[in-house]
């Protein structure tokens, strides 16, 4: 596993771990945040190893659809899924952007307290991938702070030199 | 203003997508999802363009201006033809144009197609931390609301 390429992120939140975790388990709450500036539609949310999250994010009249398989709930300290996109019938298909991106992104997700506030991490991880897209996806997390800050650099060159 | 000859008229676009970029990031993907189905498999292709260091440092010299073949090739130790079989490479990732009916052909950036690459990588870095934002923002509304119960 250690090979895998992971994504990591790490916040805190100045709120109690109880109610960090409703605001990822109860759907009335986790639609609010979770697609930010879009229409979040949860469609299904079954909290247990094996129960689904099927969730519609809606800009324009188009959708995104991703399925969230639950395989792990620890409440208040962990919860794991796979992540998917989907087609309309919440099947897992392809990202229409990246074919060659991970088909589904072993997610975890853990609570713990500090010091009256919460560390969350969100860490994904390519599950049952080809090589080739493993390969893609540690290409795009080795470059996010390295070989593609050229791709910002560059954009910053052009902005600066437009308004010199 | 170094820009002599043709006015890059893609930069007020470019300019405003990138100050607002984390704003709007995830609608744009959303809508590049849908629309871009016709353009499938373009950024495999923009990345693998990328990834080479030679053509990476040519977008860099375009981005000073256009510029021909022989004035790309001079800071390099590499022969025009390589050059050129790199200037290939970033046509077809759509990520340079060039000049057809003039004879030194020069090579331009097209910054679209390079933003939307960017922007597909940053929304990936940008995403979830756009929601965690948004999830703080909830959090505080949700303190409010038991704090008043």
């Amino acid at each position: 596993m250690s090979e895998l390429p992971e994504y990591v992120l790490d916040r805190t939140f100045d709120a109690s771990r109880d109610l960090v975790w409703r605001a990822w388990t109860d759907p009335d709450i986790l639609h609010q945040w979770y697609g930010p500036g879009v229409e979040t539609i949860i469609h299904q949310y079954d909290l247990k190893p094996g129960g689904a999250w099927l969730n519609e994010m809606k800009m324009r009249g188009m959708s995104d659809y991703s399925r969230m398989d639950f395989q792990e709930v620890a409440e208040a300290e962990k919860l794991v899924w796979h992540h998917a996109s989907t087609d309309a019938d919440w099947n897992v298909v392809a990202n229409p952007m990246m074919p060659d991106w991970p088909r589904v992104l072993l997610t975890t997700v853990t609570f713990s307290d500090a010091g009256g506030k919460t560390d969350v991490r969100l860490s994904q991880v390519p599950i049952d991938a080809s090589e080739k897209e493993i390969a893609v996806f540690a290409e795009m997390m080795s470059n996010m702070d390295g070989g593609w800050g050229k791709g910002y650099a560059i954009i910053d060159e052009l902005l600066s030199q437009l308004q010199s | 203003m170094r820009w002599v000859g043709r006015p890059p008229r893609w930069w007020r676009g470019l300019l405003i997508a990138h100050l607002t970029k984390t704003n709007f990031l995830y609608n744009l993907y959303v809508m590049e999802l849908a629309s871009n189905v016709a353009r499938q498999g373009q950024l495999d292709a923009v990345f693998a363009a990328l990834a080479d260091p030679t053509r990476r440092a040519i977008l860099s010299r375009l981005a000073d201006g256009e510029a021909s073949v022989a004035e790309i090739a001079t800071p390099f130790s590499i022969s025009q033809p390589a050059i050129s079989r790199h200037l290939k490479v970033l046509e077809n990732a759509g990520l340079i144009e060039r000049d057809i009916d003039e004879q030194r052909r020069p090579a331009r950036l097209t910054a679209e197609t390079m933003a939307s690459a960017v922007d597909w990588l940053a929304e990936f870095r940008a995403f979830w931390g756009a929601r965690f934002d948004r999830l703080d923002d909830v959090l505080m509304e949700l303190k409010k609301t038991e704090s008043k119960e």
